[in-house]
């Protein structure tokens, strides 16, 4: 007993000591210290070729140059690169890139350079998917051109997460740690499980970071939240449940995400959800602005579909909340009320699991509020948690709580298209043919915008079948210092990380 | 208050009482539902324990997880307590080699602390209800398979062991007639007194993650989902199960120690 007491004390003196972590407060008004998840600190490093930028939760490297930007309505932009051209079949592109851009280790970035980052990330990328590019070459100096196995019009998409890493001075062992890049800031220090610290590069070829220092601290949840009642960061990552505190000297601040939270109706291996009317009478009976209310303490807003907001996203996929019309359709289906308000079909009782990610209190929170609304529908609902190592082949033949969202339509391919020798997507079990036909017509799109309309079309297609219902988006929330002005924030992606300091260089303290 | 018999007997009888309510309410009531409208509650008329973020009664959930606690005691205890009798009796009527074997067994579980065992076994079992009872089961024995053991030893030295082996009583009448009854007040006061280390190491297996899922209402589960809140102020979330576990895991103590004065030969008579 004595030992477990002694254990359990032990933990919190552990978790004691993260809430007083090694970062200074930062008022020196050229600096900022900002908090994030553990989760965001990069395992491998920051290297693109190991996920840095480029892996399941996208943002802009910082330290590397990369060859396009996403704008702030997410159309694309040019960093390194100053004209890009497609050939007609989709399988050429030529991008050229800018004079003058030094490494900071005083080399200039060259065409080279860039084949070389490309070939690499090809070769190594294990969390990225690079398998429609063929291989990457230099015309001359300044031109580079990417020879692609299959048409991929979302290239640039692509390119606005890839850093650009220097070939002369890349070793995969220890670039991680110590990357050379042309980017905005200089990795000065990292201490790993604690904090990174980045200056900004004087030799920028861009507009100068107005931060000169970014100093990034790794806590926990309530860690960050007493970090902030100290004063000792300038801004942190929080969520809904903390909302509801103040802290002087602080401010919340709430930036609209598609960081989205969903679940997959499989429309095979699961009695219940195998009927395409009782998925719509889902889609249709849940009261989503309720669950933003309940869970979310009102800091989101309703999901329609996986890309919200984005240029790609269609408005098909938004509906009205209709409880009526949702029962009218559950009746069609022949789930009739039984005795005790349950539907029944044949003797069999409408019933549903869902299951969410375990130690996720935001998810846990959808699916009990998916469950009281089920129920309310007639649909007896269970919830239960579960690991990731099982989550992926639950949601085989159950609903799972998954978040989502990217800078990129590709995550509509991911979810929805047919998955490349075998019959069904690759999350949930679904296929239409007609959806995969315009995907692979919007991939094959030599114009971006074209290819907007086209996935657009594979929305249309897809909302007929309601494979998923998609819930909220969920604001990402943040405690501010008073003073501070964090630039305008693109739609946040899924990742509460480094998606907020996308844009740090343009911070700024106020007067 | 008649005489200190009596008013052991009273105390074990009342201990055990209270358990028993506790267990049986907690495994009869319905499961506390989520109600967003009743949601971080502090302690009231309706809610005495409050509700957490989820709008679940908390005294529901505390006591539906010291039942589910007890429960895992038990059926543990039980386990382990059984295994102890067998091993300890085995080794010690056996000797030899097998004597050898189940000492080095009991070095090697003593050897690797508890809780990194139960977490090494429930993880490997998948985690959930069976995971952590397997994991509690079979890191609880060591201490009393031990001491069994040294009594067994003593015993086979007893002279009406050695006079009841001479006039021929083969070795499965002596264990069963002769050595097993003489251990049962150590047995049973060790199986009570595993109850508390039991729902503790359940309780903190769970606490860390390794244990049982976020959806059972454990008391585990209850204090790490707490955790998070504290710094927002919502103390009840953490003191009611707490306070409670504690309570649970002192009348275990209380219950044992009782026992062990009335079975055993040194005190039964006071």
């Amino acid at each position: 007993m004595k030992k477990i007491t002694l254990f359990l004390l032990a933990l919190t003196l552990l978790t004691g000591c993260q809430a007083a972590p090694a970062g200074e407060a930062v008022q020196d008004r050229t600096g900022v210290t900002v908090v994030m998840p553990p989760t965001s600190e990069p395992e491998a490093g920051f290297d693109p070729a190991f996920g840095w930028g480029a892996g399941e939760h996208v943002h802009e490297p910082l330290i590397q140059s990369t060859l396009t930007v996403t704008n702030p309505d997410l159309t694309i932009g040019y960093d390194l690169a100053t004209d890009m051209s497609v050939s007609e079949d989709g399988l050429t592109w030529t991008v050229t890139i800018r004079d003058g851009v030094k490494f900071t280790d005083g080399e200039p970035l060259t065409a080279e350079d860039v084949a070389f980052t490309y070939n690499t990330v090809k070769e190594t990328s294990s969390v990225n998917d690079f398998t429609m590019l063929d291989r990457a070459e230099t015309v001359d100096g300044a031109t580079v051109v990417f020879h692609m196995r299959t048409p991929f019009s979302i290239w640039p998409y692509t390119m606005a997460v890839v850093g650009i890493v220097p070939e002369h001075a890349y070793d995969p062992a220890t670039y991680g740690t110590n990357p050379i890049g042309s980017g905005r800031y200089i990795l000065k220090q990292w201490d790993r499980g604690q904090q990174v610290i980045l200056e900004y590069n004087p030799d920028y070829y861009g507009q100068q970071p107005r931060m000169e220092k970014v100093t990034i601290l790794f806590m926990e949840e309530d860690a960050a939240f007493l970090a902030v009642q100290a004063g000792q960061a300038d801004l942190a990552y929080t969520s809904a449940p903390y909302a509801g505190q103040t802290v002087d000297g602080f401010s919340l601040l709430s930036v609209k995400s598609v960081d989205n939270r969903g679940i997959n109706l499989p429309i095979w291996n699961n009695e219940l959800t195998s009927d395409p009317l009782v998925r719509h009478a889902i889609n249709l009976g849940l009261d989503r602005q309720r669950m933003i209310d309940d869970v979310l303490n009102g800091y989101g807003t309703p999901a329609y579909s996986v890309c919200d907001g984005m240029p790609w996203y269609s408005l098909v996929n938004e509906i009205e909340h209709d409880r009526t019309k949702a029962a009218g359709l559950l009746d069609a289906a022949g789930w009739l009320a039984g005795p005790d308000g349950i539907r029944e079909k044949d003797g069999v009782r409408a019933a549903l699991t869902i299951h969410y990610a375990a130690g996720d209190s935001v998810r846990q929170g959808m699916a009990a509020e998916l469950a009281n609304q089920l129920k309310e529908l007639g649909i007896e609902t269970d919830i239960k948690g579960v690991g990731w190592d099982t989550a992926y082949t639950d949601a085989l033949s159950n609903p799972l709580v998954w978040g989502w969202g990217a800078h990129t339509p590709m995550e509509l391919y991911n979810i929805y298209h047919t998955a490349p020798g075998s019959d069904s997507a690759l999350y949930s079990p679904y296929s239409n043919e007609r959806a995969d036909e315009l995907m692979n017509a919007a991939l094959a799109c030599t114009d971006l915008e074209e290819s907007y309309a086209l996935w657009q079309a594979a929305q249309e297609e897809i909302a007929k079948d309601a494979p998923w219902v998609w819930l909220v988006n969920v604001d990402h929330l943040y405690w501010v210092r008073e003073g501070l002005a964090v630039a305008e924030q693109k739609i946040h992606p899924h990742g509460h990380g480094w998606s907020i300091v996308n844009n740090v260089d343009r911070w700024e303290w106020g007067v | 208050m008649k005489n200190r018999r009596q008013s052991t007997l009273l105390l074990l009888l009342l201990a055990g009482g209270a358990l028993c309510a506790v267990m049986l309410a907690g495994a009869l009531q319905p499961d506390a539902a989520a109600d967003f409208s009743q949601k971080n509650l502090p302690p009231c008329l309706a809610h005495p324990f409050g509700t957490d973020w989820l709008g679940r009664d908390m005294l529901g959930r505390t006591l539906a997880g010291l039942s589910l606690s007890i429960r895992l005691g038990l059926l543990t205890s039980a386990v382990s307590a059984a295994a102890a009798l067998a091993l300890g009796t085995a080794s010690a009527a056996l000797g030899g080699w097998v004597d050898s074997a189940i000492s080095w067994l009991i070095d090697l579980v003593m050897g690797v602390p508890h809780i990194l065992l139960i977490m090494l076994i429930s993880l490997a079992c998948g985690r959930g209800f069976w995971g952590v009872t397997l994991g509690v089961a079979l890191s609880h024995w060591p201490a009393l398979a031990r001491v069994l053991r040294g009594e067994a030893l003593q015993l086979r030295q007893a002279p009406y062991l050695q006079m009841a082996r001479r006039m021929g009583v083969p070795w499965g009448r002596v264990l069963t007639g002769h050595i097993v009854p003489h251990l049962l007040p150590q047995l049973w006061a060790g199986l009570i007194l595993q109850f508390p280390h039991a729902i503790l190491h359940e309780a903190s297996v769970t606490f860390l993650g390794f244990g049982l899922p976020p959806e059972e209402p454990a008391i585990g589960v209850i204090l790490s989902e707490s955790m998070a809140y504290l710094t927002t102020g919502r103390w009840w979330l953490a003191l009611f199960p707490g306070l409670t576990l504690a309570a649970t895991v002192s009348l275990f103590a209380l219950a044992g120690e009782r026992l062990r004065l009335l079975l055993a030969p040194a005190s039964a008579q006071e």
